[in-house]
């Protein structure tokens, strides 16, 4: 992955239109191109390319074009703002997201599929730039089945993470975006892998990652322990997004639900997080049967409607 | 004479290859059919360039591309990806199927990560399940399966309309009855329609033309489409899916 | 980033046969996190004229008291309720007189006007935040969701709704437009004027 480091870094002198780096990609076309490959067929000879403007600083190119949190008029816009969580307990690991897009004030969309199916027992979560989150975790995925073809045994999640994050720190500074979960259950049980563009690898028990990710700890501490049941963790999970998806402006629409065991991951459910509020998650596993919504569960007994006063307790002596 | 002072400053210049060109797209998917629509002005700035410069291009008889963003990089876009498709053809002896045609997009698009094209692109048509299919994609590849969307100038505009006349979204439906999962042909046409006349009416960068393609699936009948005004076959093969396109006024001022 | 989007919040006024509608959000946001939803930005200035004020949350307030203090002014003054076109004017000369420091409020008006035959006329406004008018006769918007209520609007709108109609047309152009803007939301509130009520309801809406 260095050569595209070492590549960008001769182009530094070079003037404005040096060319070099421009009629890259038509020198990319390989054989495979012609099949189907869908333009992994680079894969065989090392990582992908990509082409880079002949300038002498490309990152800052890129910054000055594209949307950078700090900039939000710039014309191409990364779509930002989430709310993704995932807990390891003693059932396996529940990974729960929302699904709402925004770029600027806008909601570009309502129905992000955050979570990204690696392959039946790894799960990527997605947080900054969605297509670096789902390009390069469709790319882990290939190469965790390599390893699976070579060693004749699964990848851990340890080393799929690392895999990842060895990655993306090679375009350090280059202007990738994500911040991501790496789930799943190997032989040490389940694991829960940190890994965003910086470079940072953490491994843990509770994540929660995204504009919305305060609001969602504030549910997953107070809720949290090992020892939750299935239903328990499942309705933590539903419950935490649902918090950050009223809160937080940029999160909402929809609450994505996976549920990873030993034998791989499963898709509990999506919800709407309007319906969540109102109605609640309706007849599933761990649901309190009524809405989530402050106002629904204090009606009654706000101060606007206050219940009768409770007789005074006489004091104890 | 030279200006002497500005010398006096230190003076910057950055590379700027991109424009942008105004307009809208926008792609609908039925039960077995999808249509992807353009307007034709193209603009920059408070001039407008042409009032004809398509933004939606037929790929295969079940693929149509739909760009949007600055011109110059959506149509060589378009060019590659029809390039990739008949080398494909020329392999396989067939045409890709939609959802490979998506992903060749996402890899093609992501390829220019660190120099993107400039691009919104809406990938409409019929998947091999015979089902109509939208696909959106940003910028840099990140792509979904949709039933609707709408792109560029005036999304924001149009999308929320989209919302409530497809997806009945803040919409009850009467006691004992539920909105239809699918609309037919004929009333996306009329909700397409209305989109691009009221994002004409109120987006400056909108309107002198019209062009709805539409995709059928295998074996579908006309069926509702025979009697549209202006509506012209672009099919090249005879047995499998048929697209068509029909172009229309939309007002120039 | 937009002083608009600071506290976030939209208002849209459409006119009917003999009667206006005027709804806003409820949201009351500090940047991405949500405040309150239930911060009123529609308030009545006589049984006829309803105003909206989105904008900066602090200048709804400070506008709402100093209109109440002007109204009350011209109501002693002319020993009449105000016209709804004469508060326009109001509004926009208030708004000028900080040329150079305005207030960060986008206000839309809507009201009926009395006729020389006894009858009424329905009458909206909006202005830019410096007073510039603009009488429409379908509808106006103003807030962060202007763009997506100007489309929606456009495409739902059409001339001599019915009060119910029209309330029906206000409120899903409303409701929808929201959905698709991060700063707005979190409830609703609709007013339809006619000639001998006024219809006040509160939207169950989208909570995220």
């Amino acid at each position: 992955m260095n050569t595209f480091v070492e590549r960008f870094t001769t182009n530094a002198s070079n003037g404005l239109f040096c060319g070099n780096g421009a009629v890259e990609e038509d020198e990319e076309f390989s054989d495979a191109m012609w099949g189907s490959e869908a333009g992994f067929g680079s894969l065989a000879r090392g990582v992908p390319s990509f082409t880079v403007p002949s300038v002498s600083d490309p990152a800052a190119f890129l910054r000055l074009h594209t949307d950078d949190h700090a900039d939000p008029n710039c014309k191409i816009k990364i779509q930002h703002g989430t709310t993704t969580l995932a807990f390891r307990f003693q059932g396996g690991v529940i990974v729960a997201v929302d699904s709402r897009a925004t770029a600027g004030s806008y909601v570009a969309s309502g129905t992000v599929k955050k979570v990204i199916e690696i392959n039946p027992y790894l799960l990527g979560t997605m947080a900054g730039g969605a297509a670096d989150c789902q390009y390069w975790e469709t790319y882990l995925g290939m190469h965790c089945r390599l390893h699976e073809l070579r060693n004749r045994e699964r990848i851990s999640v340890s080393a799929a993470s690392k895999y990842l994050s060895n990655l993306v720190y090679g375009y350090k500074g280059m202007g990738l975006s994500m911040g991501t979960m790496i789930c799943g259950w190997d032989k040490t049980g389940p694991a829960v892998f940190y890994v965003d563009s910086d470079g940072t690898r953490l491994k843990g028990d509770l994540f929660s990652v995204g504009s919305g990710s305060t609001f969602a700890y504030g549910v997953l501490d107070q809720g949290y322990r090992w020892d939750l049941s299935d239903e328990e963790a499942q309705e933590l999970g539903r419950r935490s997004i649902y918090a950050a998806g009223h809160r937080d402006a940029f999160s909402g629409n929809t609450c994505n639900l996976y549920h990873v065991k030993e034998n791989g991951w499963n898709f509990i459910g999506n919800y709407d997080i309007s319906k969540l509020h109102y109605d609640g998650p309706g007849d599933v596993a761990g649901s309190p049967g009524h809405g989530y919504g402050y106002d629904l569960r204090v009606e009654g007994r706000s101060s606007v409607n206050a219940p009768e006063a409770a007789p005074a307790v006489a004091a104890q002596a | 004479m030279p200006d002497m002072t500005s010398l006096a400053h230190p003076q910057q210049r950055s590379f700027n290859p991109y424009s942008e060109n105004g307009g809208t797209i926008l792609a609908i998917a039925g039960a077995d059919f999808s249509v992807i629509a353009g307007d034709t002005r193209q603009s920059e700035g408070y001039s407008i360039q042409t009032r004809y410069a398509p933004k939606v291009f037929r790929l295969t008889d079940r693929a149509v591309l739909a760009v949007n963003g600055f011109a110059a990089d959506g149509n060589m876009f378009v060019k590659k990806v029809k390039q990739r498709l008949e080398w494909y053809r020329h392999a396989h002896s067939k045409d890709m199927p939609l959802r490979a045609i998506a992903r060749l997009i996402q890899t093609m698009l992501y390829a220019r990560r660190f120099f993107p094209y400039y691009v919104y692109n809406i990938l409409g048509g019929i998947e091999e399940d015979g089902t109509g299919a939208v696909y959106s994609f940003d910028p840099v590849g990140s792509y979904e399966r949709e039933a609707c969307r709408a792109a560029g100038a005036a999304q924001s505009l149009v999308q929320p309309f989209l919302d409530n006349q497809i997806y009945f979204k803040n919409q009850t439906p009467a006691l004992g009855t539920s909105h239809p999962a699918h609309l037919p042909l004929p009333t996306v046409l009329s909700i397409v329609i209305d989109s691009f006349t009221s994002a004409t009416e109120r987006h400056i960068e909108v309107g002198d033309g019209l062009e709805m393609y539409v995709v059928l699936a295998k074996g579908r009948n006309l069926q509702g489409l025979e009697g549209v005004r202006g509506m012209q076959e672009l099919t090249v093969t005879d047995d499998g899916e048929r697209v068509f396109v029909v172009r229309r006024d939309l007002k120039k001022d | 980033m937009s002083i608009m989007e600071y506290n976030g919040g939209s208002v849209i006024a459409m006119v009917g046969k003999d009667c206006v509608a005027i709804a806003s959000d409820l949201r009351l946001g500090n940047q991405a996190l949500s405040i309150s939803s239930n911060f009123q930005k529609v308030f009545p200035v006589t049984d006829r004229i309803y105003v909206g004020l989105p904008g900066l949350g602090t200048d709804v307030t400070t506008l709402r008291e100093r209109f109440r203090y002007r109204i009350n002014m011209y109501t002693i003054k002319e020993e009449r309720e105000i016209e709804p076109e004469t508060f326009a004017h109001l509004v926009s000369s208030t708004l000028y007189e900080h040329r150079f420091g305005p207030y960060f409020i986008e206000p839309v008006i809507a009201g009926l006007s009395k006729t020389p035959s006894g009858g009424v006329k329905p009458l909206i406004a909006a202005a830019d935040l410096i007073g510039c008018l603009n009488f429409a006769k379908d509808f106006v918007v103003a807030g962060t969701a202007s763009t997506k209520l100007l489309g929606v609007a456009e495409g739902l709108w059409e001339p001599d709704l019915e009060p119910e109609d029209l309330f029906e047309t206000i409120s899903q152009t409303l409701l929808n437009s929201v959905d698709r803007d991060a700063f707005s939301g979190w409830g609703a509130v609709v007013h339809v004027i006619t000639k001998d009520s006024i219809i006040s309801r509160t939207l169950k809406g989208r909570m995220d």
